[in-house]
């Protein structure tokens, strides 16, 4: 009687609408809703950006412009299809055409440059090794085109499937698995070359 | 454990990822994935900056609308004057147009003509002036309907 009861009293999860629903209230026009969603996304949207671009203030920037695109284009979602798939359709075009700029790409690697100056201290710990790590990755992953990195940056840190990462860019699964390929074997070739210490692990492995 | 189970407990213990950096060095990155940034400032500044850019943008967007629309309902309005003025100018030139000229008076022949019948269709018949009274009359008959070795 007690778990019956339990599963009566509405709940903060059941009460709150799913993406597709909350799009939909969005459509039927409130388009406050909108700010709710906006609020659901940011933190999924802005890691990507910061991952793929590796500067916190132009990832804020592009992050913003991916949700005004998102308000802009919101009548053209079909929600057959999941909306994250879309979302981040939205957030790698946006994303990879920022980092074909030739100046913005010179300022990220600039900027990952003076962050691995500023993170090494040892007082921090395991919070630095990490820290570290993706000083290093900003670094190495300069020499990667906008696309291989969008690419290695779902599938090594977002841990999207490759199938998956396929559906978002509108490629085949093939063309995913080369570029993470491609991207492996520079950013390894990149490694050895600025940080030895780090490429060991690789040399070890062979 | 399962692979994302695993791959979060990699990400926050790192014993666990050196030895997974030892068998697979490509964990290597995989290391500082998985954890949701905030931007800076936070997810409230950050909702609320994009919602006020979105109220600009409607806002410039509702007056370039009108902006827009003003010229386009002028050139309309001018486009219906244009064609009440044509139409009114028509009107007025074919209410006032003068009557046509008269037609062209019927020349009376002072002599009478040599032939006077010729019993057939679409033919032409010439008759030359003459200057004095004893100059031959010549006529000249073109009926396509004669044989040719007449």
């Amino acid at each position: 009687m007690a778990a019956e009861l339990r599963l009566m009293i509405p709940t903060k999860e059941s009460v709150e609408p799913d993406d597709r629903q909350l799009i939909q209230i969005i459509r039927e026009g409130e388009p406050e809703a909108f700010e709710q969603l906006v609020r659901r996304k940011t933190t999924k949207v802005y890691s990507l950006c910061y991952r793929i671009i590796g500067n916190a203030e132009d990832a804020k920037d592009i992050s913003q412009l991916v949700f005004i695109k998102l308000w802009e284009n919101l009548e053209k979602y079909d929600a057959a299809y999941a909306f994250d798939t879309w979302l981040y359709r939205m957030v790698t075009n946006v994303a990879i055409d920022f980092m074909r700029n030739k100046q913005s790409r010179e300022n990220a690697v600039n900027s990952s440059l003076r962050l691995v100056k500023t993170s090494t201290d040892p007082e921090q710990g395991v919070v630095v090794q990490r820290k570290e790590i993706e000083n290093v990755f900003h670094a190495v992953s300069a020499v990667l085109s906008p696309k291989q990195k969008t690419i290695f940056v779902m599938r090594e840190m977002d841990d999207l499937p490759s199938a998956e990462i396929a559906r978002i860019l509108g490629c085949r699964e093939s063309t995913v698995r080369n570029h993470l390929f491609n991207a492996r074997k520079l950013m390894q070739a990149q490694l050895k070359k600025k940080f030895p210490e780090y490429s060991r692990l690789w040399e070890e492995r062979a | 454990m399962s692979d994302a189970e695993l791959l979060e407990h990699l990400r926050g213990c790192d014993a666990c990822l050196d030895h997974a950096m030892a068998v697979d060095p490509d964990n290597f990155f995989r290391a500082i994935g998985g954890q949701e940034l905030v931007p800076p400032g936070g997810v409230d500044a950050f909702a609320s900056d994009v919602m006020t850019q979105i109220r600009l943008r409607h806002t410039e967007g509702s007056v370039a609308r009108r902006l827009l629309i003003a010229p386009r309902r002028l050139a309309a309005a001018a486009a219906v004057v244009i064609a009440i003025g044509i139409s009114a100018l028509v009107y007025d030139r074919n209410t006032t147009r003068p009557a046509a000229p008269p037609a062209a008076p019927v020349v009376q022949l002072a002599t009478k003509p040599v032939v006077e019948t010729y019993d057939s269709t679409g033919a032409t018949i010439i008759e030359v002036p003459v200057e004095g009274k004893n100059d031959t009359q010549v006529v000249m008959i073109f009926d396509e309907s004669l044989p040719a070795d007449l």
